[in-house]
């Protein structure tokens, strides 16, 4: 009798849960991308192939207005966390141990460990005195908010990349005649830019998925798409609500392929 | 170049904005939680510790003397713990086998596979869950086929359950198990794997006695990185679990809506807040000896 | 010659206090203008901090550093007439090769017309030509070496430093690039400051070499007189391969001490100026395993039986004992008509006058 190859790796029923897992991951959301193409209203029927629901979610100015504010709003927080992580990822990585530094990264990472309801509570509260106080209520406490939150994401790769750096390219730069300014100019920031690229990525896919946050700090019509999408899954959903979800999903796959390719590339 | 100051100073935008929207507020939080409630929201600056006392008990509407526990608040704890380390185990089970799947891939697919794993974690946590409502509503996927195999007549009610929660919760943690998980193993030595065979182990000795105490640092970092979520979980139960499968997240969102009781919400937030600093301090506590060991 | 590097007094701690440690302590050093000058030492020796010194990455604590007769104390490397080939080479990654080498003149702002010319040239000397346009992640370890070496040579410098520049290659490589630098080093008539580990590389190709170790310069001189003087045991042990005998004093005059041999007979040996040892003590004296010479059992200084040999290909190590139970490494170069003794052959050992030399300890 044929005795199977021994392997080393292989631990029993491992390979089969693993496939199990894989498919339960991908089903439903596979499942709900083939209904946003149903020709029904039914999302457990297939009726036949049709572009309708994209077309209802693309006439519904109240989709296409939430999608634009998602959009404007995850572009400017993840802008601005993106410069302001990589400057403090500059006074912060390759610099030795100085005091207060434990409480920097702290402070940067608070939005990680702390519950994005308990964030979302004391948001509500801190923004509902200054409107008492100023009578303001634009979109700057969305903008904030999803600021802060996105920090720590757009910090993780700006670092991880400068870490990545040999300060003796800097060293090398020096020798070369070149003068502090001149060595940023032309060196580190140019091998710093995949790092940046990387955290506006993941700033950007992270502001527009923020929808706790979202629901606790905006103000009347300040809706994103997460929080529309909240309302709405309250009531009876039609496909026009899996044509959208299949769309923002493709909007994040694309993010998140260009982030893996630009992190893969990073040895180079 | 000497001096600290130029580190802080480019720290200083990104330190201001965390403590205005994030740290700032956080401490407000904390105030409230000692303040009496106002008559629509808000708060009224009376010092009280009303807010802490009901969390844990109540009193009797009629004889505000007679205390008891507040059972209902002690249901909704209960529930998230039990549902979070739930949810952690199903994670881990299922875990485990797919990070070792993973592992064990030549280099090529295994990249690949890390990806399959990575885009769930980046993909918007709200449209996973609408489709695992899609899958379990009562005219859902599952209950659509179970009823087309005539294996049922009615649809199982599935929403509105804690096997939904849990369902639900466990599908979009998952990733945040299995990538620790990974990590360690990548960074895992494989000729110990041969080793315990040459030396005569079993594949479950092997699995055991090598493989287990290798990857234990991305267990226990897997394990938190699901159960913090899950403890703070709100959107998830929001949707899946409905009033009657409440956790502690809802609970606390309520104070801010119809119960209107916002400082019991701060009290309420500041607990959960407990809850998740001491598990990421018994995580750093546990990882750290692990460095020090191996460092030793 | 004239003097291009001189540093006098140089000390260099880092920390503070009972904690500090001393990098580098009392250290005087005068380099030659157009000398292959090699600092040489284990790690942790200093040499790689005393080169940091001279590029300027690092400030001395105390001492006086001067470069082409002027005092660089305080200038940052940007501003000295020096360049560095680092360890790790340190190409910036995003530029090609012609980028990285022009990078330099760049920096001083010389016009294009003159960098393209400069570039061209420099790659024609460590014959590059081709690979101008490639990312340094495209070309091979000692491609990316040759460009580093171009790179640094290309502003003109006064001076060249040279961080183990070799220790990434392997041996065969090694062996061309050592040839390849003496070469370049020929050809621009800079003065080269190379640090290193490697003691053969050191020998073959240094002018002038300066044994470092704990912050100290030990010994400071020519090859030869590195290899056949060693001053003391950390050198002697740390150049080439040596034997150690302890002999005990029989008399002392004119600047040589008579030894007693194991087995009675006595030899002269050179002292150092150092130490004056009394007659009846017991010194360290060393000879190379390939200055002493076999010779029939009974004859020469020495009486020893053959422990075990190790074929080496072009020699064979013999492994002895001698008659005080010392032992004894002879190395000898092999023949096809001289097959190595078995073991337990007995033999005697002669070795030329001057061979012997006393240490200090």
């Amino acid at each position: 009798m044929a005795r199977a190859r021994f392997s080393i790796t292989q631990l029993p029923g491992f390979g089969l849960i693993a496939i199990v897992t894989f498919v339960m991951l991908y089903l439903p959301i596979i499942i709900l991308v083939m209904f946003s193409f149903n020709e029904g209203v039914s999302q457990s029927r297939w009726e036949g192939f049709s572009l309708q629901w994209y077309q209802a979610a693309f006439n519904n100015t109240q989709v296409r207005d939430v999608s634009l504010r998602s959009l404007w709003l995850a572009v400017t927080a993840s802008g601005l966390a993106t410069v302001l992580a990589t400057l403090a990822a500059l006074g912060t990585t390759r610099v030795g141990r100085f005091p207060g530094q434990t409480m920097i990264y702290a402070l940067i990472n608070q939005p990680l460990m702390v519950p994005e309801i308990v964030t979302g509570i004391a948001l509500l509260i801190f923004v509902a005195a200054i409107k008492v106080q100023t009578g303001y209520t634009g979109m700057g406490y969305l903008v904030a908010a999803h600021t802060a939150f996105c920090i720590p994401f757009a910090y993780l790769p700006i670092r991880a990349r400068l870490e990545t750096l040999d300060h003796a390219l800097e060293a090398a730069a020096a020798d070369l005649y070149a003068s502090p300014i001149q060595a940023f100019r032309y060196i580190t920031l140019p091998l710093m830019v995949p790092g940046i690229l990387a955290g506006f990525m993941l700033g950007f896919v992270i502001s527009l998925d923020t929808v706790v946050i979202t629901e606790f700090v905006k103000s009347a019509g300040q809706d994103t798409l997460p929080t529309y999408m909240l309302g709405q899954l309250r009531r009876t959903v039609t496909p026009e609500m899996n044509a959208i979800a299949t769309l923002f999903l493709a909007l994040s796959l694309v993010i998140v392929t260009a982030f893996f390719l630009i992190t893969r590339t990073r040895g180079r | 170049m000497r001096g600290h100051g130029w580190k802080w100073l480019l720290c200083t935008p990104a330190l201001i904005v965390l403590l205005l929207a994030a740290s700032g507020p956080l401490l407000i939080v904390a105030v409230y939680s000692f303040l009496s409630p106002g008559n629509m929201g808000g708060v009224s600056w009376e010092f009280t510790l009303e807010a802490w006392f009901r969390v844990f008990f109540r009193r009797d509407i009629f004889e505000p003397d007679l205390v008891e526990w507040n059972t209902a608040h002690l249901q909704v704890f209960w529930r998230s713990i039990w549902l979070s380390l739930q949810t952690t185990f199903i994670c881990a089970f299922l875990g485990f086998p797919t990070a070792w799947f993973i592992a064990t891939r030549p280099r090529l697919t295994r990249t690949i596979w890390l990806f399959l794993i990575t885009i769930p974690f980046w993909t918007n946590l709200l449209i996973r869950t609408f489709a695992i409502q899609e899958m379990i509503r009562n005219n859902g996927t599952i209950n659509a086929v179970l009823m087309w195999t005539g294996l049922i007549d009615s649809p199982i009610q599935m929403m509105f359950t804690e096997f939904a929660v849990l369902l639900g919760m466990a599908y979009v943690f998952l990733p945040l198990m299995v990538l620790p998980l990974y990590a360690a193993m990548e960074k895992m030595d494989f000729s110990l794997v041969e080793a315990g065979y040459d030396l005569y182990a079993s594949r479950l000795n092997v699995l055991w006695h090598v493989i287990l105490p290798q990857v234990k640092p991305g267990f226990i970092a897997g394990s938190i990185l699901v159960f913090i979520p899950a403890i703070g979980a709100y959107v998830t139960p929001r949707i899946l679990g409905g009033g009657r499968t409440m956790m502690l997240g809802n609970l606390i969102a309520l104070q801010f809506g119809q119960g209107r009781n916002w400082p019991l919400g701060a009290a309420l937030a500041l607990l959960m807040l407990v809850v998740v600093v001491g598990a990421l301090i018994f995580y750093l506590r546990v990882v750290g000896r692990n460095d020090e060991v191996r460092r030793g | 010659m004239q003097k291009e590097i001189e540093i006098t007094g140089l000390n260099k701690s880092f920390g503070q206090g009972a904690s500090a440690f001393h990098a580098l302590s009392g250290i005087d050093l005068s380099i030659g203008s157009g000398e292959f000058f090699t600092l040489l030492g284990p790690s942790g020796c200093g040499k790689t901090t005393l080169l940091r010194i001279i590029a300027g990455f690092e400030e001395p604590s105390t001492g006086v550093l001067k470069i082409n007769g002027k005092e660089v104390t305080g200038l940052g490397p940007s501003k000295r007439p020096i360049n560095t080939v680092f360890q790790s080479y340190a190409l910036f990654p995003h530029m090609s090769v012609a980028d990285n080498i022009g990078f330099g003149l760049k920096m001083l702002g010389k016009p294009k017309s003159e960098i393209k010319s400069t570039v061209a040239e420099m790659l024609q000397l460590v014959r590059m030509e081709a690979m101008a346009d490639r990312l340094p992640s495209e070309i091979s370890g000692g491609q990316q070496q040759r460009v580093a070496l171009a790179r640094a040579l290309a502003p003109r410098p006064r001076v060249l430093l040279l961080d183990e520049p070799l220790s990434a290659l392997d041996l065969k490589l090694r062996k061309e690039m050592q040839s390849e630098l003496k070469r370049l080093q020929a050809e621009t008539g800079i003065t080269f400051v190379f640090v290193t580990h490697d003691q053969e590389e050191a020998l073959t190709m240094s002018d002038r070499i300066a044994v470092m170790s704990a912050g100290e310069i030990l010994q400071l001189g020519p090859p030869q007189e590195i290899y056949n003087a060693p001053v003391n045991r950390f050198v002697a042990d740390f150049i080439g391969d040596t034997n150690f005998l302890i002999l005990r004093v029989k008399e002392i005059g004119n600047g040589e001490a008579v030894l007693e041999l194991p087995g009675g007979r006595q030899a002269s040996a050179r002292l150092p100026e150092s130490i004056s040892p009394p007659v009846g003590s017991r010194v360290t004296a060393v000879i190379r395993p390939e200055q002493a010479e076999p010779t029939a059992a009974g004859q020469g200084e020495m009486q020893a039986v053959v422990e075990a040999a190790t074929f080496f290909g072009t020699d064979t190590h013999l492994h002895l004992l001698l008659d005080d139970a010392q032992g004894f490494v002879l190395r000898r170069q092999n023949r096809p008509d001289q097959p190595s003794p078995a073991p337990g052959t007995r033999l005697g050992l002669s070795f030329a006058p001057g061979a012997l030399r006393v240490l200090e300890d």
